[in-house]
């Protein structure tokens, strides 16, 4: 039991923070917004630090690290508001093409690590909300190959991306855990329209449609791949959530101590003082659920599931609390377009529905209890 | 990082697993197990078979006479003794006052006080509170005055936990009125045999008789009880503090105690419904939110690396856990919470039971629980610790 990170965890922030710190300033993200949220330069950047190959394996060309280099790349991308699809194109992915055969594998995982290609997820349906196994997304098996119908909603980083990995079902119905095979389908594919759109923080997704697309198989019966993607996709949330709220509450500490109202600095004003110490247990408790997620990605399904839930349920409720009370904290200007903050609450709120909000994680662990409970159990 | 404890760690927990199976009561664990009445015969039964095994300071260095375990090895051993349904070992001797004296005391009072804390004989109470001094503790008013050989001390202290078991006292009294409430408090220790004492009971809303008042009146207690010098008290006690460390979230008792929110939801048809169940699977998050905050706190100091300053979160946390699981026991009763049939919390009664047997105690507990937002530095007062960490002071 041992939460300290390596000598080499801590080298890998430390190259983040300074790409973040020289590279990132608020001006460049708010541009990037203001334009519409396209970030494939940014992407491209991270792709010259190594960090896109971060998560593939050494033979494909990437770096083979696992959870916890993850979780510290996400944490500073979180502090610096970095707006890019990192976890989508570089965590998430592999883990849906771990599970291709071979020579599709050999295909995409070696431009997913050099960032020549983007891959996302597209998982979302309109009924769906978070459900995984709530799939209608039709595929249906011709000749040499598959095609698919159906659509996908707010698919991350939609109109920039080379790439879809989309479940579609190829037999039973919609809710039905067997029947979903996971494809990817490349931009440009017959039938494959895209209609992209920015999101209330300034980045970009797509709803996608298929109509009779060709697409590549990656497996079928694959529910667990997919779910495993999205755990993957929850420990990154988590860990970004983490990098935003220490900046958050950084800032707004900063700010109680230098702004005065009655004469003093606002910092010295008990009621002001009892809710940042609720801001710090809902920001430690959320530290302690994102290094859980991270340690307990390797667990077998059953239990890293179920402790994905949990973690991702304290982290709704953290992003949360700390989002609306350091606005709260700031007053008017908490309020603005042009300070700082009102984008840290706005990235936190978007955390917090992604891959499953508060009340579906709930939802999770409750139906997941076990007689016994703890770190352990 | 790994979450996983190593192979002699995982070895050291199952041999404290094995001993604590072997030894521990089950009379005693029954009644742990289901919240039923503990006598001091119970409490002290537990404390020497630990005491014989050189357990009962098992955080205690070897020089002193205890194994001497690391800070994973206590927490290992702790985890083993609540799950298991071993009583809290009261903590006044072993965990309070016995480090101030081995970091404080003469090589006479540690001679003469140690042995007898280790092997669980004799008791000890806190006398810190006063009437007027609760989250303001320095300003305490008890006072003792130098005569001789002797201080004669007068005074008050309250809210003292099972005092009326006490064989000794720790106090904190005033011996100097000078400068500020802080630099005029000593650390004394208090036979509570000697003459002009009184000890009263208080009588908490649940019914039971857990705290008392201590009356002190021209109470002669030798100057060689003194714990290090007069009028540095406040420091020694401070120390104390620090040693509270992770024991104050009580995160293992709030697993143990989370099985039993399970059980008694499930005897009572509740667990099934939604609401109910996800109320329990809140609490279920908070727990191991706590749990690896516990962890984390524990690995800083076994490796020395960037200390964690998280003693008010564990403090508040736990202290609200506790709280919630008691309520939603309660809750789940229902009606059947409400009977208060005093009998029914003793073991064996074999009287008339209103409900299931595990409801009758469900109440108090709750309304005991309310206790401990209040003790130990009040939440609120932890909110000001925590918050200086953030904003400074």
């Amino acid at each position: 039991m041992d939460f300290d990170f390596s000598d080499d965890q801590e080298s890998l922030r430390d190259a983040v923070r300074r790409w973040v710190d020289k590279g990132f300033s608020f001006e460049r993200r708010h541009g990037i917004a203001k334009a519409g949220g396209r970030t494939r330069e940014v992407y491209a950047e991270l792709a010259e630090l190594g960090l896109t190959g971060l998560a593939v394996p050494e033979a494909h060309g990437g770096m083979g690290f696992g959870a916890i280099e993850a979780m510290v790349v996400c944490e500073e991308l979180g502090r610096g508001l970095v707006n890019a699809p990192y976890a989508q194109g570089a965590l998430v992915a592999p883990v849906l093409l771990s599970a291709a055969p071979a020579e599709v594998q050999a295909a995409w995982l070696p431009k997913i690590a050099d960032a020549s290609a983007l891959v996302v997820l597209a998982h979302q349906e309109r009924a769906a909300r978070y459900r995984l196994n709530h799939v209608t997304t039709k595929a249906t098996k011709t000749g040499n190959g598959w095609t698919l119908s159906g659509a996908k909603s707010v698919v991350p980083a939609g109109d920039e991306a080379d790439a879809f990995v989309v479940p579609a079902r190829t037999a039973g119905a919609d809710g039905d855990a067997q029947g979903i095979a996971l494809f990817i389908v490349a931009k440009g594919a017959a039938g494959l329209a895209v209609r992209g759109y920015p999101t209330q923080d300034g980045a970009r997704v797509a709803e996608i449609t298929l109509k009779d697309t060709p697409a590549t198989l990656i497996a079928t019966d694959a529910l667990p791949v997919l779910e495993h993607a999205v755990d993957a996709g929850i420990a990154a949330v988590c860990a970004e959530g983490v990098g935003v709220m220490d900046k958050l509450v950084a800032v707004t500490a900063e700010y109680m101590n230098t702004r005065k109202q009655f004469g003093v600095a606002i910092a010295s004003f008990q009621a002001l003082r009892h809710r940042m110490a609720d801001v710090k247990m809902q920001l430690e408790l959320g530290r302690s659920m994102s290094y859980y997620a991270s340690l307990k990605m390797a667990e077998p399904a059953a239990a890293r599931r179920r402790a994905l839930a949990q973690a991702k349920y304290q982290l709704c409720n953290s992003v949360r609390y700390v989002g609306q009370q350091c606005i709260q904290l700031h007053g008017g200007i908490g309020v603005t377009d042009e300070y700082i903050g009102s984008h840290y609450f706005k990235r936190l709120t978007m955390l917090e529905m992604a891959f499953g909000d508060s009340m579906h994680q709930l939802g999770e662990v409750s139906a997941r209890m076990q007689d016994t409970a703890g770190v352990f159990a | 990082m790994d979450l996983n404890f190593t192979p002699e760690e995982q070895a050291f927990r199952a041999e404290i697993r094995a001993w604590v199976a072997a030894n521990l009561p089950k009379d005693i664990s029954h009644k742990v197990h289901n919240a039923l009445h503990l006598s001091k015969e119970d409490m002290q039964r537990w404390a020497k078979i630990l005491g014989a095994k050189g357990w009962h300071g098992w955080a205690w260095p070897k020089q002193f006479g205890g194994p001497g375990w690391n800070v994973i090895q206590r927490h290992l051993f702790e985890e083993e003794c609540a799950l298991a349904g071993a009583p809290r070992v009261v903590p006044f001797g072993p965990v309070m006052v016995a480090p101030v004296i081995m970091a404080f005391g003469s090589p006479e009072q540690q001679a003469r006080h140690l042995p007898g804390i280790m092997s669980g004989e004799v008791w000890w109470s806190q006398g810190y509170s006063e009437p007027g001094s609760g989250s303001d503790l320095a300003s305490l008013k008890c006072k003792a005055e130098r005569r001789g050989d002797y201080y004669i001390v007068n005074g008050q202290k309250t809210w003292t936990t099972l005092g009326q078991y006490g064989d000794w006292i720790f106090c904190l009294v005033r011996t100097s009125s000078e400068g500020k409430p802080q630099t005029g408090i000593s650390f004394l220790l208090i036979d509570m045999k000697s003459p002009g004492i009184t000890v009263r009971p208080i009588i908490m809303l649940d019914g039971g008789h857990e705290v008392n008042e201590v009356w002190f009146d021209n109470v002669e207690v030798p100057a060689d009880n003194l714990v290090g010098e007069e009028n540095k008290g406040w420091t020694y006690a401070k120390h104390l503090l620090a040693h509270e460390r992770t024991n104050i979230a009580d995160v293992n008792r709030a697993k143990r105690e989370l099985e039993r929110v399970k059980r008694i939801a499930k005897a009572e048809g509740v667990y099934e419904d939604t609401r109910f169940r996800d109320e329990i699977a809140k609490l279920e998050v908070d727990i191991v939110a706590l749990e690896m905050m516990v962890l984390r706190v524990l690995s800083a100091e076994k490796s020395g690396k960037a200390a964690l300053d998280v003693a008010g979160l564990l403090k508040i946390r736990g202290s609200e856990i506790q709280q919630r699981y008691s309520e939603l026991m309660m809750l789940a009763a229902g009606p059947y919470a409400l009977p208060f049939v005093k009998e029914a919390m003793e073991a064996g009664w074999q009287g008339d039971q209103v409900g299931a047997a595990h409801c009758a105690p469900l109440a108090a507990t709750y309304f005991n629980m309310r206790k401990t937002t209040i003790y130990g530095g009040s939440n609120e007062v932890q909110r000001n610790i925590v918050s200086a960490t953030v904003l400074g002071s």
